[in-house]
């Protein structure tokens, strides 16, 4: 039962913040919300990883024919993770946007993302998946354009054009692939395919629109354009949520199915996989270092993490699966807090040009250490979080014998931590430049009603302190993901936990 | 009558990706609405347009004779597709209203403004 709640718990917030629209306590109760939802994802992570799997049939229908939502260790870890995400950033809203926004249901909205991330990460059922995404994809469209400013609108447009795309070409996929097998649970496609001795030939076209639908919602190497274009629009806070969340979903979906189905035709997309993480690498890594705005270089590099996490998929060792599941975690925390950090830069200086900025650490020292924390966990140093995902992913990648991509993802590495001192120059160290070279231009309004408690900082200390944690104390961390890799690497066990009639919950 | 339908989705899908390549936001919004409905109904053509199995029906017998009938699932797909595009539409054009009156302007080229030189 605990494994629709994190579905429902957004949907009743999402009523009650509809009907009380004019209540002016809403912040608090989204934080409320919030906090429950983490407590939910708590109960559920500790029952997943007790039984290995959990699932319920909605509505009583029998798998394959009703929705099923399940969850495995993999997505239960995931689940937790953006409800972390999810926790800091409504935390720090409260200050962070004004109240203008707020009564035009921003927390609606976050919510309504929230939704859709817990219904994409528990899907069992491809449609099923489709919808969730509308649902996550739709409240993103109104929070990128939400404040109606003009550089918002330029990008919301960009973002919904390009999205939109996807979700035909995942559609599209869907239709061909139900034609064919008759069927869209996931575990029975996955067992229809088991019984083929090679994968027949009318099934690729559905499989390579699905994954290019993916690949765009991912932001992987050739089909990334829309990210870098449309995330310095919006407040800090919605990129912060939409960096934490958006992409990953993609990339988890991906991670599904590839393990699922797309595993059994290896020979054709391993290499493919592969080449397109080292791209995704090398072009985010290398376009981020060139940029001159503080949430460009983090958007470019939401490109080349991804990367780093589709290296593991495109591994298929459990050690490189691990590493990926590990990374992805990582990244959505460290990645939403380098974005916080952002904000409260905007906040203060009212741009984020580098250029401009300056004696930041010297103005708020604090902010620089959540700042340093965040970004080098991104480069990764020890003992950041960050460093145990690269060594895990890197040291898989040379187990299993794929030098070229290990070597890349060192070297992007490299490059990381070369853009991350470059923010930390620019915007920390340096003396602010006397004559400005280009002209300040707000681009976002605040709340600044008096609050007893300084929401901004302690939900990104919160965040700073947790990828200490799991960086120094990895080894239970590396251990979950490890067993969630090994089930993942082994579809049979999902197939049969799902179609297995008699086990009813 | 398959061959016709998937004929007429291709041309959909290339009058879509025409509009697409247009400089005006309205032709792209065309297009992106082409294309949504060319993807239904390749959902509704991979059904099978007549004499397809009906999907949830084990016994042989029975599912013989409901043989003139189609597979009525990929129907209540697009129905879901539908509404999701319906609810799409209504936002992307108001979202092209609100962009027009901040900047009076149609042209896609115009939308660098936040693109850095």
């Amino acid at each position: 039962m605990i494994i629709a709640l994190p579905i429902f718990l957004p949907l009743a917030f999402m009523i009650f913040a509809f009907l009380f629209r004019h209540f002016h306590g809403r912040e608090y109760v989204a934080i409320g919300a919030a906090a429950l939802n983490l407590l939910i994802s708590v109960f559920l992570l500790i029952e997943v990883n007790t039984d290995g799997m959990v699932k319920i049939q909605m509505g009583d229908w029998p798998a394959p024919f009703g929705i099923t939502l399940i969850a495995d260790r993999f997505s239960a870890l995931m689940v937790l993770v953006s409800a972390i995400v999810f926790m800091a950033t409504m935390a720090y809203s409260i200050q962070s946007v004004d109240s203008r926004r707020k009564s035009f249901g921003f927390y609606l909205f976050s919510f309504g993302i929230l939704m859709g991330v817990n219904g994409s990460f528990l899907a069992g059922d491809i449609f099923n998946l489709y919808v969730w995404f509308e649902v996550m994809l739709m409240a993103s469209f109104i929070l990128m354009s939400h404040g109606g400013e003009r550089n918002q609108l330029e990008g919301a447009i960009k973002y919904l054009i390009l999205n939109l795309i996807s979700s035909f070409f995942f559609v599209a996929g869907i239709g061909l692939l139900y034609g064919k097998l008759g069927t869209l649970n996931m575990a029975d496609i996955a067992q229809k395919l088991m019984s083929y001795e090679t994968m027949p030939p009318e099934l690729n076209p559905a499989f390579i629109l699905i994954f290019v639908g993916f690949a765009i919602k991912g932001a992987l190497a050739p089909f990334f354009f829309w990210l870098p274009a449309s995330y310095h629009t919006p407040p800090p806070v919605v990129t912060a949520l939409f960096a934490g969340l958006l992409t990953k979903v993609g990339i988890y979906s991906l991670i599904r199915f590839y393990t699922l189905f797309l595993h059994q035709n290896s020979e054709f997309w391993q290499p493919l996989i592969l080449w397109i993480a080292g791209l995704s690498m090398v072009i985010g890594v290398i376009t981020a270092t060139s940029q001159f705005e503080f949430r460009k270089v983090l958007s470019f590099h939401i490109i080349s993490q991804v990367g780093y996490v589709v290296m593991g998929l495109g591994l298929y060792t459990v050690a490189g699966l691990a590493g990926a599941i590990f990374f992805l975690a990582h990244n959505m925390i460290s990645k939403t807090n380098a974005f916080l950090v952002a904000g409260y830069v905007h906040r203060q200086k009212g741009t984020l040009n580098l250029k401009v900025l300056g004696d930041f650490y010297k103005e708020h020292p604090l902010w620089a250490i959540f700042f340093f924390i965040s970004a080098f966990s991104l480069a990764g140093l020890p003992p950041l979080s960050g460093f145990i995902g690269k060594y895990l992913l890197i040291k898989a990648g040379i187990d299993a014998q794929q030098l070229g991509i290990a070597f890349t993802a060192l070297f992007v590495g490299f490059f990381t931590l070369f853009s991350m001192v470059k923010i930390w120059m620019e915007v920390f160290w340096k003396k602010t430049p006397e004559k400005q070279p280009v002209p300040i231009i707000k681009t976002a309004l605040f709340d600044d009603k008096p609050v007893y408690i300084n929401w901004m900082t302690w939900s990104s200390g919160a965040m700073a302190i947790i990828i200490v944690l799991t960086g120094v104390f990895a080894t239970p961390v590396v251990d979950y993901c490890t067993l969630a890799a090994e089930s993942l690497m082994k579809p049979s066990e999902y197939i049969n936990f799902v179609l297995n009639h008699t086990q009813e919950l | 009558m398959e061959l016709v339908i998937a004929l007429f989705i291709g041309l959909l899908y290339a009058s879509g990706v025409y509009l697409l390549l247009r400089r005006s936001i309205v032709k792209l919004i065309l297009g992106v609405f082409v294309i949504s409905n060319a993807t239904n109904l390749i959902i509704f053509l991979s059904g099978g347009i007549t004499r397809s199995g009906v999907s949830f029906i084990a016994d042989e017998a029975e599912k013989a004779s409901l043989e003139t009938m189609t597979d009525p699932l990929p129907q209540a797909l697009i129905l879901t597709a539908i509404v999701i595009g319906l609810g799409i539409a209504a936002y992307i054009l108001a979202l092209k209203y609100k962009y027009f009156e901040t900047t009076g302007t149609h042209d896609l080229d115009q939308l660098s403004k936040t693109d850095q030189k």
